[in-house]
């Protein structure tokens, strides 16, 4: 039987013992972390399931822990990322800069994420919390970008002490810090407020409008093998205060008809919708492949808020679905732009090209990712967002209708760059010789999220059943789902269906195929140049400004967020100067008159 | 599910093929004779796609075939789907309507990927406006078929039929006539018919990304081409003007589109991509949006 | 005595089984030519009637095409200079087959009016095999369309076998090209 605490100790040991090793050797030190974080997911798979950890605390008095399946849900897919992402370790922790650090701290925010999930009090869910950051904030920079870690840190404090505002909140109205009794005696004007001041803190955690300056600037720069956790894993932490928010407080504020949800749900979603279409557009123009599936994540994260504030199981079930696809996806397609970063040192698709004709099974990788992250059958992303679909039009709404179906559509389209620009096209001269496919242990969870990918898009009953006990558990209907079918309110989808037809179709177009002429092979510089003789590979790829004309059109408002975030630092730079010019002046006499009229105005009550 | 549907999806599949190469062919004589000229034989059609299917042509690797291989057999599975009539339907209920608008995008991305692969940049900016294109038609399209979808309360084309059908109720394109608009709008963007020809463009990008394709492959995107434009011709027909009881009054419908949206797009020049995106957010969105609001929330439907 | 035994149709060979389907090929190759339009000089003055209303190739089931790839004829119409040929020859080698080649006006039969020149070749049959020659400076629009037309025959008597008469004689026409043109595919044209 797994204890909780002995897990989390056992694990903050590691950390300490891989510091050490990594100082000894870094490929021992990597290979320990991959087999620590192996352990603590077994063992979570094993007991977990069922709830059948053992929760009892008996060596660090005040600590409480419960299980709940909602916890679980989030814990099981972030280990599982941190466990496919610790395989990349000893390939690239030879170029960090604070090397021993790195497996010390990776390992230590598990231990974060793992405590925040299962214990059953605010304080210590604070506390954890603020590890996770802590440790994270750390891990981001290694010696290349301090604004990275900065800007994280700064948004990511921001919303914790939102929350931390929230929590006292709750405690002045119910006495006690427990979370489950907490949040059933809240209730009137109070909940509104901490309603509120949760949801900034998911916002800043997930990453969406208008907290999302943040994204591309630390995604973007992490060490390669981190941005899967950063991006798939950490902000489901968001995602989690949302829900606490959402569901579990719901404040019963005005309603509003015409849709039938109250006015802050509604608002929720409006702000998920803007956020959709906004990382969208941020995502066609960048020419970056990490900020592009940074900016992803932040559309992504739009999806999920929307999903989970329109109250309905459905919702719910294509909102926990959306965590899981886009956990799987976006870890897919980091990984296979990890693999393809380390070979030629570069992630811009202005520089790369051609990169399918020696790491193929790469290639495979980011195109079932990517599959999955445009929601196209037969992958998980399908059927989160045809639940998504469900809810939306069930409900009527007619704006955020628009931008889930923008988002969608236009997910085609920044998808799509990274595979023409990076991996097809023209084979550059600079890479021809040097670049070889991934190494085994690199390959081992590249294929085994590929197939993950296709699972939870042809099978997802299983999964569907789980994420039932969890909305059960919230306090609302499980949805309709069989082994091969899934019951919207206005259809039914079969997933094994469509991907069974998708095989008999491509078996026909084989078929036509293999009879006919066999073609003549030739190489790729050999293409129609209309009568010119171009020598020079460069000259043939296209890939910089992918996406000009539709870019033009909107070119002119893609700073208006920075500059808008840039001006308010400014202000408040310029309110602590006045404050430093009104109090701390080069005039003594200008600070002793001050400091007398602020103990005059303390001893005001006292005096008279 | 059994193998009697698989094979009737099959004979849907290429029921499909038959029936859009002949009209196209028959259109085809149709402008012929709008320009004074005789015009090919009705079967043209058929004998340019074995043409191309019996000569030999070139291959620029594995993605380039697999990519053809991807987009017929997304598309074949596509119309494997599709309901003839309000009572003849392959798959029974799961002629869910977003499996339509989803399965035709494999089989694009299918084609997008080929092309890429091929190495040649033309196909890669062809790939690019096709992908614009797409974006811009799909957004006022999928708000009008959120208002039917409310309205009608199911997603399965067969249900939208039988709703239209139903004494008292009147075709879509009559009950929503806004909304009417703005799909065909949106079909002669599917179909890629002038104006919205863009991402062919032969002037402009030697045919964008069917550049480096002959022989087979480019025979096999001719079908995959042939069967596409029967999905998109018959999901209008279906949604906006009530189905059919029988066979005959499905092909009678959709000759009669198919040549009307043809006829249009002979006089007609070819936009810019740009001007293509901002054609299709200014009013057909601005229209899509107003007949959504006056259908769900007013409930005022003719 | 003639065998009453009843004795199986006999098989056919699979030289005769493809030369079947050659010919059902050939049905198709012959009614749907698309041409590849490359318009060296003059003469290309004389396919806008050829296509529109006045004539209207299309009812021959013929029509233009972009690229060489997708093509099945090479239009030659006109006067071949150095640099027009080795851009030619290398169109020609791309495209699919199988390949025809019509050459229009006089200039590709013996040089045209431009026979003396020093920078315009006289026979182009030296460098690329042709199906069809129609002779004129410039032919007569009916000329060209009867120039398909035959064409056309030629295909359905398997005459038309300039393809594979430039695989056979490779040697002998890559000979012809270096010594009038020097190389084919020239380098640094872009100074790249």
């Amino acid at each position: 039987m797994a204890n909780i605490e002995i897990l989390l100790l056992v694990l903050a040991i590691a950390a300490i013992v891989s510091y050490f090793l990594t100082k000894l050797n870094t490929m021992l030190g990597s290979i320990f972390t991959i087999f620590a974080t192996m352990f603590v997911f077994v063992s979570l798979a094993a007991y977990g399931t069922n709830l059948n950890l053992d929760t009892t605390v008996s060596l660090f008095p005040g600590l409480t822990f419960s299980q709940t399946y909602l916890g679980f849900y989030f814990v099981i897919i972030i280990t599982f990322v941190y466990l496919m992402v610790s395989f990349f370790h000893p390939y690239y922790i030879g170029e960090y800069k604070y090397k021993d650090s790195y497996n010390f701290l990776f390992l230590l925010s598990l231990v974060g994420i793992i405590g925040a999930f299962y214990t059953s009090n605010f304080l210590q869910l604070f506390f954890f919390f603020e590890l996770v950051i802590w440790t994270t904030m750390f891990l981001i920079p290694q010696g290349k970008s301090k604004e990275a870690a900065v800007s994280y840190y700064g948004f990511s404090v921001a919303g914790s002490i939102a929350m931390l505002l929230g929590i006292f909140i709750i405690f002045q109205q119910s006495g006690t810090f427990d979370i489950s009794t907490g949040l059933a005696a809240l209730s009137g004007t109070p909940s509104v407020f901490v309603f509120a001041l949760f949801l900034i803190a998911a916002f800043a955690k997930l990453g969406v409008f208008p907290l999302h300056i943040w994204l591309p600037i630390a995604h973007g720069n992490a060490p390669h093998p981190f941005s899967p956790v950063l991006s798939g894993a950490l902000v489901k932490l968001g995602a989690f205060i949302g829900v606490l928010a959402l569901i579990r407080i719901a404040p019963q504020t005005a309603m509003i008809n015409a849709v039938g949800l109250p006015i802050g749900q509604y608002i929720v979603a409006l702000l998920g919708s803007v956020s959709i279409v906004f990382g969208t557009l941020m995502a066609i123009k960048e020419d970056d492949a990490k900020k592009l599936l940074a900016y992803s994540s932040m559309s992504h994260g739009g999806y999920i808020l929307v999903a989970f504030s329109l109250m309905n199981s459905i919702a719910f079930a294509g909102g926990f679905y959306h965590i899981l696809a886009h956990a799987l996806a976006s870890a897919g397609a980091f990984l296979a732009i990890a693999a393809v970063a380390r070979q030629t040192g570069t992630t811009k698709m202005s520089e790369l090209g051609g990169m399918i004709h020696k790491m193929p099974i790469t290639y495979l990788a980011y195109l079932v990712a990517i599959i999955s992250m445009a929601g196209i059958p037969p992958m998980g992303g399908f059927i989160s967002k045809w639940l998504i679909f469900q809810a939306v039009i069930d409900k009527g709404m007619i704006f955020v209708g628009i931008a889930v179906f923008f988002g969608s559509i236009g997910s085609f389209l920044y998808v799509f760059r990274p595979l023409a620009a990076l991996f097809l096209g023209q084979e550059l001269s600079e890479y021809k010789v040097k670049v070889k496919e991934a190494p085994l242990l690199m390959l081992i969870p590249t294929v085994i999220i590929m197939l993950l990918n296709v699972y939870t898009g042809v099978f997802p009953g299983a999964i569907l059943g789980y994420t039932n006990k969890v909305i059960m558990e919230l306090g609302y209907p499980a949805i309709n789902v069989s082994t091969f079918a899934i019951t919207g309110f206005n259809g039914v989808l079969s997933p094994a269906l469509i991907s069974l037809m998708f095989g008999v179709g491509v078996a026909i177009a084989f078929v036509i195929f293999i009879v006919l002429k066999k073609s003549r092979k030739v190489g790729l510089m050999d293409t129609y140049t209309a009568g010119n003789f171009v020598h020079d590979e460069h000259l043939f790829h296209y890939t910089k400004d992918f996406y000009a004309p539709l870019e033009r059109l909107y070119e002119k408002h893609s700073t208006k967020m920075q500059t808008f975030y840039k001006s308010l630092a400014n202000k408040v730079k310029e309110l602590g100067r006045l404050g430093k010019h009104l109090f701390m002046s080069k005039y003594v006499e200008v600070a002793v008159v001050w400091i007398i009229a602020i103990i005059f105005f303390l001893l005001w009550g006292e005096i008279l | 599910m059994t193998i009697v549907n698989v094979l009737l999806g099959v004979g849907v599949a290429f029921f499909g093929f038959v029936l859009q190469t002949s009209i196209a062919g028959i259109n085809r004589k149709v402008i012929a004779r709008l320009q004074k000229r005789q015009g090919p034989r009705w079967y043209q059609e058929f004998l340019d796609i074995f043409k191309l299917l019996s000569k030999r042509s070139v291959s620029h690797g594995w993605i380039f075939d697999f990519g053809v291989i991807m987009a017929l057999g997304g598309i074949i599975a596509t119309a494997m789907f599709m309901p003839l009539t309000s009572t003849f339907s392959p798959f029974g209920a799961s002629d869910n309507f977003f499996i339509f608008v989803y399965l035709l995008a494999v089989g694009m991305l299918g084609m997008a990927m080929s092309a890429s692969g091929s190495g040649n940049p033309w196909a890669s900016i062809g790939v690019m406006r096709a992908l614009t294109t797409m974006l811009a038609y799909e957004v006022p399209f999928l708000v009008v078929v959120l208002t039917i979808i409310k309205l009608t309360g199911s997603s399965s084309l067969s249900a939208i039929q039988l709703f239209q059908q139903t004494s008292g109720n009147n075709w879509f394109i009559i009950a929503l006539p806004i909304g009417g608009i703005v799909g065909f709008l949106a079909l002669m963007g599917m179909l890629g018919k002038k104006p919205f020809e863009t991402y062919i463009a032969p002037g402009e990008i030697a045919s964008g990304p069917m550049v480096e394709y002959g022989g087979k492959q480019l025979g096999m995107l001719f079908i995959m081409h042939e069967i596409t434009v029967f999905i998109e011709v018959s999901l209008f027909v279906h949604l906006f003007l009530g189905g059919a009881h029988n066979i005959l009054e499905f092909l009678l419908k959709y000759f009669v589109v198919y040549t009307f949206a043809n006829l249009i797009s002979n006089v007609n020049g070819r936009f810019k991509i740009d001007q293509v995106v901002k054609f299709y957010y200014k009013w057909p969105l601005i229209m899509a949006v107003f007949q959504a609001v006056i259908a769900i929330y007013f409930g005022w439907v003719i | 005595m003639k065998s009453t035994k009843f004795s199986l149709a006999t098989k056919l060979s699979k030289a005769e089984v493809d030369r079947k389907w050659w010919e059902i090929g050939d049905f198709f190759r012959r009614n749907s030519l698309w041409m590849l339009m490359y318009c060296t000089g003059c003469c290309a003055i004389e396919l806008p009637p050829a296509m529109t209303s006045a004539y209207d190739m299309e009812r021959l089931g013929m029509g233009p095409m972009a690229t060489p790839r997708q093509a099945d004829i090479l239009l030659v119409s006109g006067y071949l200079s150095l640099k027009t040929l080795r851009r030619l020859i290398y169109t020609y080698e791309q495209m699919s087959e199988p390949r025809y080649v019509v050459a229009l006006g006089s200039c590709p039969i013996n040089g045209g009016i431009y026979h003396d020149s020093h920078a315009v070749i006289n026979q182009l049959d030296q460098y690329i095999p042709v199906d069809v020659y129609v002779a004129g400076c410039m032919p007569n629009t009916e000329s060209v369309m009867n120039g398909f037309v035959d064409l056309m025959g030629q295909i359905k008597n398997k005459q038309a076998n300039g393809w594979k008469k430039y695989h056979e004689n490779f040697d002998w026409y890559k000979a012809n090209q270096i010594t009038s043109l020097g190389e084919v595919d020239v380098h640094d044209e872009f100074h790249e």
